[in-house]
């Protein structure tokens, strides 16, 4: 077949796939993809050739920073084609992109911000041809599906080799990250938090305790959270990079928003972020660095920050009955700890829900809870009872049950239905901490219950 | 001798060795010690500390990243090595996890054939594998470790073989265990205990947990019976994860 008659039939594929998926109300991401590639191998080179794509990639805050991103583009009247769906593996990607196509395969965008897994980046960034590739930071995550940490960031240097024209953001806090810089010919703007965050404890569990490239302990001259900060190699010098694009101070941090000051290429401004916590400012700087490398205006970036929501499960809002209900994503035990001292400096009480499935896309070892620091809510005089559900309940209430929670203030619930039941019976506040496809799940239950209505933003 | 018992603990290289939650060991061993009124001190031990390890009752050695496990080689060349191979010779307890379980043995051997020597505190080496075992798995604890079923989750490309006469921790029920191979999980030498499990193994598998408590309390004080607890939670976590395995070893795929 002609490559042209392929793309064609891989668009249709596509595209029927998605319709009848849409059809059977199921939200599948995969098989569309996967019905084009059939047609057409690299059909996503065809269906997003021209276009100028923001690929963001790292541990956490992907979906956030890509959030942020379109949002800025959107509100700037640029056409801006994403991933929202969170299906970040190239059959995920290619489906986005040749859905949006036309039949015969060009694409109807101009602009793409897409979300792309650190393990598919060195299939989908040499298809795609990214003008700029964001690196958000390097954790432990779902360690049986990567191996190590390591070997994550081996694979993202390989995927940027392949692109040495895309203009390279990278955090400048993470030893990890921006070590990337080393062995690859791309231009590199670094971008991170140039003060310290919250109480400058020596962190027990560093996801980077030990220098990239010689193995000595590093020093710090400021922490922000977990491995993030000032770091530096006392012997072989190795150091934070200083970033072009940075948070200069904190001004505010509140449960609704950050207020900071950045540095832009020399230039200060007020920002505000629109979603609390210390990770979201740093998906902000993140996205602000990528906006600007991609050569559009920083005042759009900045604006629309104030008014940026939250992402599919990330921060989200729901008002169930009387009940105010707030969703936090949680997958790996550097953004749990984040999550737990949030509800922490809230000061208010509440109670909470933890979720933990093992299915693939969680990753089916579920071991490290036990390195998230949950002893800290189990310990707050704020949290008055816990529920535990999905696939591991079992796990996590024996976690909890050794991080002090008395057992008694702990309840192990069996379905969705009965959780929201015990969400719409709260006198108080309700915090639910779910990983990924419990996320999901949930999110259906509450979504269908509420209407989704968002009770911080009105 | 309740409320004067007393078990110090040395968590070797925390620092280094602690992937996979593996903490949570240190963490279970001591709230079952401080729930029964027996006092407990952890102490950790780093590269680059000097400690005298003939002073401490247990230790525990985890796992860690193969960047990570070279730094802590030349440590170990420089002293801490010795005082393991006596500690172990000594009756002293160990619980070793994967890669601090691998470190015990003669040597480890890479997939393209260079060897990297360890300690020799026990008679079994490791080859490299290229292929990744993974996933929730269940063994049979030997007589002589409590006898006990023990779940947990594997992660390793290590091969590990016995030598003649040396016992396995215990039999594999489902999963791969040392090598894949002959069925073994573990090594029980002494009161040298490793395993591959992470998970972390000891606070889904109480009795486990307390056959180790209890065989440092018993070199420590003689004959020595720790109280029972409620388990509820524990048995109904270790339940969970034997039927899943039973099964078939992974979670649900959707």
């Amino acid at each position: 077949m002609a490559g042209n008659i392929r793309t064609v039939l891989g668009v249709a594929a596509c595209k029927a796939a998605r319709w009848g998926l849409r059809v059977m109300k199921r939200g599948g991401t995969t098989l569309p993809g996967r019905a084009a590639m059939a047609f057409d191998k690299n059909i996503l080179e065809t269906v997003s050739r021209g276009m100028e794509v923001i690929v963001v990639t790292g541990t956490n805050g992907k979906t956030t920073t890509c959030r942020m991103l379109e949002h800025a583009m959107t509100a700037s009247g640029r056409d801006t084609l994403a991933n929202k769906s969170g299906a970040n593996l190239l059959p995920g990607v290619t489906a986005e992109f040749a859905a949006n196509a036309t039949a015969g395969g060009r694409p109807v965008k101009k602009y793409a911000v897409i979300e792309c897994d650190e393990g598919a980046l060195k299939q989908v960034v040499p298809l795609v041809h990214p003008k700029v590739i964001v690196v958000t930071n390097l954790f432990r995550d779902q360690l049986d599906r990567y191996g190590e940490v390591m070997h994550t960031l081996e694979q993202i240097r390989t995927g940027i080799r392949l692109v040495p024209e895309s203009i390279l953001c990278l955090n400048a806090d993470c030893s990890l990250t921006s070590s990337l810089a080393q062995d690859v010919p791309n231009q590199v703007i670094y971008y991170g938090i140039d003060v310290p965050v919250g109480e400058q404890k020596n962190v027990e569990i560093s996801d980077a305790r030990y220098c990239v490239n010689c193995g000595t302990e590093y020093q710090y001259t400021f922490h922000t959270y977990a491995h993030l900060g000032g770091f530096v190699c006392p012997k072989c010098g190795y150091h934070r990079a200083d970033p072009s694009v940075a948070v200069t101070s904190i001004d505010s941090m509140t449960a609704r928003d950050s207020r900071v000051h950045m540095k832009i290429n020399g230039i200060s401004s007020a920002v505000t972020v629109g979603i609390p916590a210390v990770y979201n400012i740093y998906n902000a700087v993140a996205a602000v660095c990528a906006y600007t490398a991609a050569g559009f205006p920083p005042e759009e970036m900045i604006r629309s920050l104030a008014d940026v929501h939250s992402s599919f499960g990330r921060m989200e809002n729901f008002r169930l009955g009387q009940t105010n209900v707030q969703m936090i994503l949680v997958k790996n035990p550097a953004g749990c700890n984040q999550a737990l001292a949030y509800l922490k400096s809230l000061g208010e009480p509440y109670n909470a829900v933890f979720c933990l499935n093992d299915r693939t896309a969680d990753g089916h070892d579920i071991s490290w809870i036990w390195d998230a620091d949950f002893e800290q809510v189990c310990k707050d005089p704020q949290l008055h009872h816990i529920y535990v559900w999905g696939d591991r309940a079992e796990d996590m209430q024996l976690r909890l049950k050794y991080a002090d929670a008395p057992e008694d203030r702990i309840t192990c619930v069996r379905t969705s239905e009965e959780l929201l039941q015990k969400m719409q019976e709260s006198q108080l506040p309700v915090f639910v901490l779910p990983n990924y496809t419990s996320m999901l799940e949930l999110r259906r239950v509450l979504g269908g219950a509420t209407g989704k209505q968002e009770f911080w933003k009105g | 001798m309740k409320g004067v018992s007393e078990l110090k603990i040395c968590h070797l290289y925390p620092e280094v060795l602690n992937l996979y939650g593996d903490r949570g060991n240190i963490l279970c061993m001591t709230k079952r010690l401080q729930w029964r009124g027996i006092r407990a001190e952890v102490a950790r031990v780093g590269i680059g500390d000097r400690a005298s390890l003939a002073d401490f009752d247990l230790f525990f050695i985890g796992g860690g990243q193969d960047f990570e496990q070279e730094v802590l080689l030349e440590d170990l060349k420089a002293g801490k090595g010795e005082e393991i191979r006596a500690a172990v010779r000594d009756g002293k307890t160990f619980l070793t996890i994967c890669g601090g379980y691998q470190m015990m043995g003669h040597y480890y051997q890479t997939h393209d054939g260079v060897k990297c020597e360890f300690l020799g505190a026990a008679d079994f080496y490791t080859v490299g594998g290229d292929k990744r075992m993974i996933g929730n798995y269940a063994f049979a604890l030997g007589e002589d470790s409590g006898g006990s079923t023990v779940v947990g989750f594997e992660n390793h490309s290590g091969r590990t073989y016995l030598g003649d006469g040396v016992k396995p921790l215990g039999k594999v029920i489902r999963g791969f265990g040392n090598n894949g191979e002959d069925g073994t999980e573990g090594i029980h030498d002494r009161n040298l205990f490793g395993s591959y499990s992470h998970g972390p193994i000891l606070p889904k598998n109480p009795e486990f947990c307390d056959f180790l408590l209890e065989t440092a309390l018993c070199r420590k004080y003689g004959a020595f019976q720790l109280e029972p607890l409620q388990d509820g939670f524990e048995k109904a976590a270790h339940d969970s994860v034997l039927e899943k395995v039973e099964n078939g070893t992974a979670g649900r795929d959707d």
